[in-house]
């Protein structure tokens, strides 16, 4: 923030040269070169350059390289400013009309007190140095991913971004485990607020949501200061999107992929209403109103031509269709600039829209249940079923950020984004139920449309050097549709004598056709204030920072599903298909075939959470190696969530929490570019809304059961780290961490002790937790080795840790084992790639190699081991090639390996498919 | 007035002692005047009348009917200051008029009799009440009352319930779930009579009733199960709350410790369109018995048109008698989890899908006769193999399908579908009209209880099917495959006739296609000549015998009715579908 004033300084100095540089344009020429790293010698991207005295600036390319034309010929003075580097300006460049002035300029590292992000962005961010320097200037242990990283791999969203970032694990493609603690311990944000989670079980948020082409960075801050929410205790995730560059430009990018398994090939499509590919299907597959009108069904006495009529309201659609896989889109585009737009007032903006669409399958698809064996601990495998998963998915969004000064030392921020996502699969399989005894095959189509909308309002006000105040308003509303996903199960029967196959409707039971209709609606609003205030002398400033956050949470969530039966119908009606069965044929009056009947009753619920928080923290340089930071922050917490029960009666659950959450950090600057940093801090996590809903809900055919506790109460969570860092030069470093967590009664989801029939997943509070890792980090370019790798760079992150949790005997609970590892976390973590960029900058290739231990996916139901999800190695490569002019090419090619996806039980497969090898081409303008 | 008729009497006296031969006989004892009689109950009347000083106490004597003669039924000693007497006649007949004098007792004088006092006892069930909150101490239910049961209500350990018989209790279809549970510690004493059976049923009238109208009877004892850990009945714990306190808490049922366990008796009883399912496919049974020991008694029990299983039993195991389900929605019989019970005489009769109440619950797509399951869920530490094993003795049973696969749903239509080893003597059956097959033995875990051979020895095995009819169904036991076995038809005495019907084995059963009017449409006694009148195993040998002891024992014909024997079905039982 210091930065601001003399920012605000020079954009007004400009605007008053404004006018006068209109009527100069013929004796102009132009200024060329190239900004270096003094201590590297690479190539600096991303500097600001600025013609002092006019207008004309831009900012160096990836290679450091830039060209400012349409300069008034005579003494020019550059100023060149980069985060990260001492700010420098050049002076008495002589530059003749009609010349090229060539002029490199050498950049020296700022020492670490440089306060890079409180710099609002005239340049556009995102460099390798610039995620370093963030860590580096933090009081936290603070790691980023930014955009030209994300722009170097083949990542097409922030989920598979975030997993280059030390100790991250993404479950799913989409949910962020951080240092190995399950996603109730990581809180996501966006510019700074809250994202309201679209996950009807989970609190956290899945990152695949937003493209990669809107975000700025991903930072992904592991320790706590007071000016951060307390509900995190792995860490916030917070995702920046893109701010206006220094000057107009404009990007597009389109690229197509081949997707190994499912490109050309003969895949199942789910078959819709038509608004599917653009992820706008949700109103037309909406629940018939004569459903939602009966409701549960409880109380009536329904005739068998209500029943007919009920169940002719539903689609007839059932069955996949044929068709052959397309190959995978994408597009995106950018407008930026920084222009006198409104009156002459100068306004920065960028507006953003990304589409992609592809195909995906799941090969090989295997899953099972594990049943108890006749040795204690061992397993059976029942209920296998072998299949496919086709998904069509589309994900497209939009941004809009604006920027403007009101006044000279107050600037005003407006951040406006838009995703909607939507992937509707189909999927096929066969197997047998031991229950039942019978085999099956089963189709099912799934629709879900997720969309995120938020909007932000903010402003930054500086009062001389010493004083800032920054506030956001922020509204978000997030909604997860999953609107008519269809089953339908046939028994696969053998007829004798000849034992030819015959594939008939399963009738009888809930589980033969179903149709389910959910809806999850949270609106979040968010109001933040912060003051802070800076004394002392240059190079050893102390500061104090205030503030106050309120958040409400309004969030409900709708399950209703049915179940169509024909209790009796004779197998040559079982036999048809069944869009035959559904035609309408049985639904006429007189027919007396169907039987309809309600599920997942209990489905639903509703929460009101009121969040206030104030903290204080101050910020001491006790001496110009030593800093200190402490503080405090109180949170105070309502938290209503209301369900019904299957027996229709209301269950109101309540809880006030009110909290301080105290923290201290110090940082000693070492010689030779080093620094320690140790922190303590007491941080919470709160149960999500579901688990606190004490109903049961369950899946239909074979599923489990989900029951919320009532009972459950806050974590604590003691956090203590330790952090050794080294910075030899501008872009690499070496950085060795240990950290400790300590909880006081963690929630861990557990198998409730139930019936012989059914398993249910259930939450309890544990007794404690305890958390210990490690975390390498290393950056390092291989100029070292021989001058000629001085353009590779090699990286790697390595987390290991070990968890216990210690449960508590409950009634309530069939837990195999009380003390083990804590579910979701990995023993350990391995993040490592090397990047080559060509000696002009204009080429580039990337190979990330991705490993993750085995990781307990659910605790057992006793006397059964753990579920464990499988190690997976993951390779990816990217290659950037210039073209022509502003056109440059990009190839990509994922999961090389094409390893399996794997959960097991014991000697039991529960899960295994394969996803293929994916291979994008694409072209990028950036004129 | 009063005045005037003391003179009379003293006028009255006066005049016999001047006339009587010998006046210094004790003065003359006179009845009581104003007495007065009403009915309390079906079976109990209450006489009120003030005793007079002098009287040491008064002779009641009661006479039936209009007709009847007057005996003594008791005395009641004359309160030492005078005052209000009531006296309490019980165990009389339901709505039956019953004549009252009293006479009253100086020393060894007597009065001639009151004047007599009429009253009739109460009928069955006219009166009602609600039951909405549990039961914590000892209580009875009356048979002039018809009970409400609202919500699910809990007799609390140490606490009986008494019911007397001809009661009715009726679950309130409007309070979804309505069910009964008997806790554990807690007893339920419902011993009706064939003529005055105790029942319970839905709250919606004759013809509107439908499977799943209210949840059940559930009775938790304290024996063992063969799942460890925590184990909660189906269908409970469903508003999530662990403890006594919420509406319908999880009720464990694991962990008991004591065979002999007592939860009282059943006799009499039918239950009636049972089943709710309070969550998916948690549905309730119409008899849940859980962990229930062997110092419960358990004889003449019917299911009615219930949604789940007719009868199920989880671990522990008592003696159990003449038990009878009728279109039961799920299994007629269910057993698991080491239940060890003994039981003899058991009919089941499934002919269709009775109606289902709109959002009960749904048909269950394995419908057999009798599902027993070895161990199965969690807890169960050795899995299949998990002790005690479901070992009942099941003999004299009669298990009666509806001939269509259909119905029975697409893993049902097995006479007895023994699976997951479960162990056990099934003997001196009869299994008919069933389409998938008379018997599965489902697994190896199964055919492993049995010696693993196809004729097992009583002396050895666990397991062991004997003497058994096998009617109108498609195969003896269910296909052979590698995990699929079955037992020797001649070596064990299984008679498999596919050819025969049903019909033709009964004195009377309806056609799979008919509707019964009634219980009346059933006769199980084997019709003349029928090949299940012989055959039976007489003598009980090996294992068998010494798990049977008295309880159960050898019969020479097959199936749950002798053929000269009672037809002890007839009376009590009901039979409806709606």
């Amino acid at each position: 923030m210091l930065r601001l004033p003399r920012l605000l300084l020079s954009l007004a100095t400009l605007l008053a040269a404004a006018p006068a540089l209109l009527s100069a344009q013929a004796r102009q020429g132009r200024v060329v070169g190239r900004v270096i790293d003094a201590s590297t010698g690479l190539g600096l991207s991303d500097v600001g350059v600025q013609v002092v005295g006019t207008t004309k600036g831009t900012a160096t390319g990836v290679d450091g390289r830039f060209a400012v034309g349409g300069i008034d010929a005579g003494t020019v003075t550059l100023h060149l400013r980069r985060i990260g580097f001492t700010p420098k300006t050049v002076t008495g460049l002589m530059l003749e009309p009609g010349q090229a002035l060539e002029q490199n300029i050498a950049l020296e590292a700022a020492t670490f007190r440089l306060t890079a992000q409180v710099v609002t962005a005239a340049a556009e961010r995102g460099t390798v140095t610039e995620a370093l320097d963030r860590q580096r200037t933090s009081n936290g242990v603070v790691s980023a991913v930014t955009a030209e990283q994300i722009q170097k791999s083949p990542d097409g969203n922030a989920a598979q971004a975030v997993q280059r970032v030390s100790g991250v694990t993404v479950q799913d493609g989409k949910y962020v485990y951080v240092r190995g603690l399950g996603e109730r311990y990581t809180t996501s944000s966006l510019n700074g607020a809250r994202v309201p989670s679209p996950e009807p079980e989970k609190r956290v948020v899945p990152l695949d949501l937003f493209p990669a082409g809107l975000l700025q960075s991903i930072t992904t801050t592991k320790t706590f200061t007071p000016d951060q929410p307390g509900d995190f205790s792995g860490a916030q995730v917070d995702i920046k999107t893109r701010e206006f560059p220094a000057q107009r430009a404009y990007s597009a990018q389109l690229g197509s992929g081949y997707a190994s398994d499912a490109t050309g090939r003969a895949v199942q499509l789910a078959s819709g209403v038509g608004g599917e590919r653009l992820a706008m299907a949700g109103s037309k597959r909406a629940l018939p109103p004569l459903l939602r009108e009966v409701g549960n069904f409880q109380g009536l006495n329904l005739s068998q031509g209500d029943k007919n009529l009920l169940v002719s309201q539903f689609r007839n659609a059932w069955s996949p269709q044929a068709a052959t896989g397309a190959p995978n889109v994408s597009g995106s585009f950018a407008i930026g600039g920084d222009d006198p737009v409104l009156f002459g007032h100068r306004l920065g903006y960028l507006f953003s829209g990304t589409l992609s669409q592809g195909v995906d399958v799941k090969n090989d698809q295997v899953r099972a249940l594990a049943d108890r064996g006749t040795v204690k601990g061992s397993t059976n495998e029942i209920d296998r079923f072998e299949g496919q998963t086709t998904a069509q998915s589309v994900l497209w969004g939009g941004l809009a950020n604006l920027s403007t000064m009101a006044g000279r030392h107050t600037r005003l921020l407006m951040n406006a984004i838009y995703n909607r996502s939507a992937d509707h699969s189909t999927r096929i399989e066969r197997g047998a139920f031991e229950n039942e005894g019978i085999e099956a095959r089963i189709q099912r189509m799934q629709y879900v449309e997720r969309a995120v909308r938020s909007v932000q309002l903010g402003a930054e006000h500086a009062v001389g050097e010493a004083h800032l105040f920054d506030w956001t308003v922020t509204d978000a509303r997030v909604r997860r549709d999953e609107p008519d996903r269809s089953e339908f199960v046939q028994q696969i029967e053998r007829d004798a004598p000849s034992g030819t196959e015959s594939l008939r409707w399963l009738s009888t039971g809930n589980g033969g056709a179903v149709r389910t209709f959910s809806t999850l609606d949270e609106a979040n609003r968010e109001a933040r204030l912060n003051y802070q205030f800076s004394f002392g002398p240059f190079g050893a400033q102390h500061r104090v920072k205030t503030g106050a956050l309120v958040r409400h949470t309004d969030r409900h969530a709708d399950t209703r599903a049915f179940s169509i039966n024909a209790p009796g119908a004779p197998d040559d009606v079982r036999a048809l298909r069944p869009e035959q069965i559904f035609d309408g044929r049985f639904t006429t009056p007189g027919a007396r075939v169907f039987d309809i009947a309600p599920l997942a009753q209990g489905g639903s619920y509703g929460a009101r959470d009121r969040l206030a928080a104030a903290y204080l923290m101050a910020e001491w340089a006790a001496s110009s190696r030593l800093r200190v930071v402490g503080g405090a922050r109180a949170e105070w917490d309502r938290l209503d969530v209301d369900a019904v029960s299957t027996l229709g009666s209301p269950i109101a659950t309540a809880k006030r929490w009110n909290d301080l959450l105290p923290s201290l950090a110090v940082t000693l600057t070492l010689p030779r570019e080093q620094q320690l940093r140790v922190s303590a801090s007491r941080t919470l996590a709160r149960p999500e809304y579901r688990e606190l809903s004490p109903i049961k809900s369950r899946d239909v055919l074979n599923g489990d059961d989900v029951q919320g506790n009532d009972q459950l109460e806050r974590t604590r969570v003691v956090n203590l780290d330790a952090r050794w860092e080294w910075y030899p030069h501008a872009a690499e470093v070496l950085s060795v961490a240990v950290f400790h967590k300590s909880f006081d009664r963690p929630i861990e989801r557990v198998y409730r002790a139930a019936g012989s029939g059914t398993r249910t997943v259930f939450y309890t509070n544990a007794r404690r937790a305890e958390n210990l890792g490690v975390e390498l980090e290393a950056r390092k370019s291989l100029g070292f080795v021989a001058d000629r790798l001085r353009s590779l760079q090699a990286f790697a992150n390595l987390t290991v840790m070990q968890s216990r949790i210690e449960l508590a005997p409950n009634t309530q609970a069939s837990a195999t084992n009380l003390r083990r590892r804590m579910v979701g976390q990995a023993p350990y973590v391995l993040n490592t790639g090397m990047t080559w960029v060509s000696r002009a900058g204009t080429a580039s290739a990337t190979v990330l190699y991705n490993v993750v231990g085995d990781r307990i996916d659910a605790a057992g139901d006793a006397p059964l081991p753990d579920v464990i999800e499988r190690s997976r190695r993951v390779l990816d490569l990217s290659v950037r090639l210039p073209i022509r002019g502003a056109l440059s090419a990009r190839l990509d090619a994922k999961n090389l390996l094409d390893a399996p996806y794997r959960t097991t039980q014991g000697t039991v497969t529960r899960e295994s498919y394969c996803i293929g090898r994916v291979v994008q081409a694409g072209l990028s303008w950036r004129p | 007035m009063i005045r005037l008729h003391r003179l009379a009497i003293a006028a009255v006296a006066a005049a016999l002692a001047a006339c009587g031969s010998d006046s210094s006989t004790a003065p003359t004892v006179t009845p009581v005047l104003g007495a007065s009689a009403s009915a309390l109950s079906s079976s109990a009347v209450k006489l009120t009348f003030n005793a007079k000083s002098g009287d040491t106490g008064y002779n009641i004597e009661r006479a039936e009917g209009a007709a009847g003669s007057f005996i003594q039924v008791g005395t009641v000693a004359a309160p030492s200051g005078g005052g209000a007497v009531s006296y309490t006649d019980a165990n009389l007949k339901v709505s039956t008029p019953y004549r009252y004098r009293i006479i009253s007792v100086r020393g060894s004088s007597t009065s001639s009799p009151s004047a007599e006092l009429s009253v009739t006892t109460l009928a069955f069930g006219s009166a009602a009440a609600e039951i909405a909150s549990d039961i914590t101490s000892n209580r009875t239910l009356f048979a002039d009352t018809t009970y409400t049961l609202k919500g699910f209500i809990h007799v609390a350990n140490g606490a009986t319930l008494t019911i007397q018989p001809g009661t009715t209790i009726r679950g309130d279809f409007n309070t979804l779930g309505s069910a009964l549970f008997v806790l554990r510690g807690a007893k339920i004493m419902a011993v009706g009579t064939a003529e005055a059976p105790i029942v319970f049923t839905s709250s919606r009238p004759v013809g509107q009733r439908q499977a799943g109208d209210w949840g059940g009877l559930i009775i938790v004892g304290n024996a063992p199960i063969n799942r460890s850990g925590s184990v909660e009945i189906e269908g409970s714990g469903t508003d999530g709350q662990a403890i006594v306190g919420g509406k319908n808490y999880q009720v464990l049922y694991s962990g008991g410790t004591t065979p002999t366990d007592n939860s009282g008796e059943l006799r009499y009883v039918r239950v009636e369109f049972a089943g709710f399912a309070p969550s998916l496919n948690n549905e309730l049974n119409s008899f849940t018995f859980a962990a229930v020991g062997s110092g419960t008694k358990v004889s003449f029990v019917n299911s009615v048109s219930g949604l789940d299983d007719s009868f199920e039993f989880f671990g522990g195991g008592f003696d159990l008698s003449y038990a009878i389900a009728y279109e039961g929605e799920d299994d007629q019989f269910d057993m698991s989890e080491g239940w060890s019970g003994r039981m003899q005489y058991l009919i089941s009769y499934k002919s269709t899908n009775v109606p289902i109440r709109t959002g009960a619950g749904s048909y269950a797509t394995d419908m057999q006769g009798i599902e027993n399951d070895g161990c199965n869920g969690s807890g169960c530490d050795l899995g299949f193999d998990t002790a005690p094993f479901t070992q009942p003795v099941v003999a004299n049973f009669t298990l009666v399908g509806a001939g269509v696969q259909s119905v029975h749903g697409a893993g049902g239509g097995f006479g007895m579908m023994l699976r997951r080893g479960t162990a056990g003597y099934y003997v001196n059956g009869v299994i008919a009209r069933f389409p998938a097959a008379g018997i599965s033995l489902r697994d190896a875990a199964t055919y492993a209880r049995a010696g693993s051979t196809p004729t097992p020895n009583l002396a050895t095995a666990d397991l062991a099917v004997k003497n058994v009819y096998i009617a109108d169904a498609p195969l003896a036991f269910q296909a052979t495959s590698a995990t699929q076995n079955a037992f020797d038809l001649a070596g064990n005495a299984i008679t498999f006739s596919a050819a025969t019907t049903a019909a033709s084995l009964f004195a009377a059963l309806p056609a799979a296609s008919a509707s019964p009017a009634g219980p009346s449409a059933f006769d199980f006694t084997p019709v003349a000549g029928s090949p299940i009148a012989t055959g039976g195993l007489s003598t009980f040998t090996g294992k068998l015998a010494a798990k049977a002891g008295t309880a159960v024992t050898g019969t020479a014909f097959l199936g749950a009715a002798a053929p000269t024997g009672p037809k002890w079905w007839l009376g009590w039982t009901n039979y409806a579908r709606n």
